[in-house]
């Protein structure tokens, strides 16, 4: 398989002289809603079925993350299939915590988790089976971003032509559609959505419509019109307005967003999988962005593949995970103009998301991208792993093997706590 | 909200909150602070969709009297806040009690939208916030435009109310099970229409008294 993927690799850096995605974490949650700053009791892992592997379906797998409950510590709690395969991605709770939406980025299912009830067990209280004819025919929910009361979710493709023009669509949480808003003429492709809501501004990036993200890897590459078919830009909205204010041309993929936390700190990072760059996405003394690629991540001519980042609480760490080889580099963003490589990891032979505490204590790791673009053979390790983050390097803590354990290919984690859910003076299930 | 009248706020609220027991362990869970650096979008410039509609509940008025959420809203545009009168959270029920008074000074001074808007603090603390101790934070904030100050009879009565809104709130316990006096609540303040039907949720990061202002300006100008 190495030769394959050296072959993905040259494929890459030809087109694009220089990859793709994923995300998730306790830092880069939803403005709106509580954060667990302290230890956490479980991750939850939205997981791919692979068929002949257990039931074959997608499921919503948690994991016991607490060393105080040895009983649990690193091994998986409870799993609830969804039934059938639908490319199981992203997802987060709403504002209040109470429930976690999944999404498929396939058949464009939408799934509701009560995790409030029995934090440790969640439970499937509602299926979303109408996004593509609510939205008006966006296809691929992708990420899922609580505001009160409702939830944002971006598209990445749509109905019609199965391409990348797709929109932002906004449900209430009981599950009503709200309204589509549709990503900007010449900005037209979907990934990301992240908002600052200090500045009213959201950010959104852009990845590539269903015809691509559901093609096998190795014959996308193989196909060179294809692999144009990728977006190149972000969009800067006035958020409260839902309306588009400025395009930035920031060239070959960029994916997750990430808003730095502190006062004053009035910028965003984000990485291009096809380009191999972090980008700095900044506000200017004139209230306007710019965009600017401030360092490379690997070398971009062997094309690692950025995917999932994480910021740590206090903007000081950024962890860029590269699929290709499976590693993590924490980069010092301290002056955010000039990232300083600190520390790099091999976490894997392919990795995907990083979700990091919000003490910045602790840091796991999934390996999944899409179905269609994992490794394949002895490369196709499939796992969740758990570091410990001492600001100076990673530290192994446990691992769940997803493939022994029968469970698929895991992708997107979020944090629990039961400590949250008690005591509450009413008991809807909304 | 001048700076007297904030520090005036937290002071009550400190004040209050004296007579209670000391927190639990260190709640783990927090919001960034929120200072808005933005000029809210012009009122009328942008849609505010219906995200979902509210039923009727009963209520307390400050005066003791039983009434219900309809009959105190009427036919206006309402902002309605759940607080609790001794809650210390700074991003919580003290900021929203901050942001109503920052409305009603506001819409005082605009008597044609004033006469459209009805502001609502609902309580959802019973035991504690009894009408009258609503009526005494009615004085404390001298409202200028119609603003009410709202309670139920009991958490009977005020779970309905809750879930209706999806507002989650839970009683902070002592590992003995004794409840603190605290409640760890999401901060959450509605924007309803003539129909009550919710168009906007304010929350911290979202509870900025201009951005409420244009919205009401933007509803009324229907």
């Amino acid at each position: 398989m190495r030769g394959r993927f050296g072959f993905l690799a040259a494929a890459i850096a030809m087109l694009f002289g220089g990859g793709v995605p994923a995300r998730g974490d306790e830092t880069c949650l939803s403005p709106y809603m509580p954060k667990i700053t302290g230890q956490e009791d479980w991750v939850y892992v939205w997981t791919l079925g692979v068929e002949g592997l257990g039931d074959g379906s997608d499921k919503l797998v948690t994991v016991g993350a607490n060393p105080k409950d040895p009983a649990t510590y690193g091994k998986v709690v409870s799993s609830t299939s969804v039934g059938g395969r639908h490319e199981a991605h992203h997802g987060d709770f709403t504002e209040d915590r109470r429930f976690l939406w999944l999404g498929g980025l396939d058949d464009s299912l939408v799934w509701v988790f009560d995790v409030a009830s029995d934090p440790a067990r969640p439970k499937l209280v509602k299926t979303i089976t109408t996004f593509t004819q609510d939205s008006g025919g966006v296809v691929g929910p992708h990420t899922f971003d609580a505001i009160p009361g409702r939830m944002l979710i971006t598209g990445l493709s749509n109905a019609k032509d199965r391409g990348g023009r797709t929109g932002l669509v906004e449900y209430n949480n009981d599950g009503k559609f709200v309204r589509t808003t549709w990503l900007p003429d010449g900005a037209e492709y979907g990934y990301d959505a992240r908002v600052q809501p200090r500045l009213n501004r959201m950010l959104t990036s852009s990845f590539t419509g269903w015809n691509n993200y559901m093609t096998p890897l190795p014959k996308l590459l193989a196909d060179p019109e294809a692999m144009k078919r990728f977006g190149n830009t972000m969009v800067v909205w006035d958020f409260h307005a839902r309306k588009p204010i400025q395009t930035l041309q920031v060239p070959g993929a960029p994916l997750e967003i990430r808003w730095a936390l502190g006062p004053r700190h009035n910028y965003a990072f984000t990485t291009t999988a096809l380009t191999s760059k972090i980008w700095l996405v900044e506000q200017q003394p004139d209230g306007r962005f710019a965009a600017t690629a401030v360092a490379d991540v690997g070398d971009p001519a062997k094309a690692p593949l950025p995917v999932d980042v994480s910021l740590s609480a206090d903007d000081r760490f950024l962890f860029v995970d590269t699929f290709m080889d499976g590693t993590c580099r924490v980069y010092d963003v301290s002056d955010p103009h000039h990232p300083s490589l600190v520390h790099e990891q091999r976490i894997g032979r392919q990795v995907n998301m990083v979700s990091e505490s919000w003490d910045g204590e602790r840091v796991y790791f999934t390996s999944s991208l899409l179905s269609g673009w994992d490794k394949t053979g002895e490369d196709d390790e499939q796992f969740l792993k758990a570091y410990g983050w001492d600001g100076q390097r990673l530290t192994p803590r446990f691992a769940v093997d997803f493939a022994k354990e029968k469970l698929g290919r895991p992708h997107i984690m979020r944090f629990g706590q039961g400590q949250f859910y008690r005591n509450q003076l009413y008991a809807s299930a909304r | 909200m001048t700076r007297a009248l904030l520090l005036a706020s937290a002071v009550f609220a400190a004040v209050a909150a004296a007579h209670e027991r000391a927190r639990p362990e260190d709640p783990t869970f927090g919001v960034g602070p929120f200072a808005p650096e933005y000029t809210p979008p012009a009122p009328g410039t942008y849609a505010l969709p219906v995200i979902a509609t509210v039923g009727d509940h009963p209520l307390l008025d400050s005066d003791g009297r039983p009434t219900t959420l309809f009959a105190v809203k009427g036919d206006r545009l309402a902002v309605v806040a759940f607080v609790y009168t001794t809650c210390t959270e700074p991003n919580g029920c003290p900021l929203s009690f901050a942001v109503l008074h920052r409305l009603d000074r506001d819409l005082a001074a605009d008597p044609a939208l004033a006469s459209r808007v009805r502001l609502l603090a609902v309580s959802f603390d019973p035991e504690r916030d009894t009408p009258a101790r609503m009526a005494i934070v009615r004085r404390f904030h001298a409202p200028r435009s119609d603003w009410r100050f709202l309670t139920t009879r009991d958490e009977t009565t005020l779970g309905p109310l809750l879930a209706d809104f999806g507002q989650p709130v839970a009683k902070l316990r002592d590992a003995d099970g004794a409840w603190t006096g605290l409640f760890r609540h999401v901060l959450k303040v509605f924007l309803l229409d003539e129909r009550n039907a919710v168009r906007n949720v304010y929350s911290t990061g979202l509870l900025d008294p201009a951005l409420v202002l244009n919205d009401l300006r933007t509803l009324a100008r229907r």
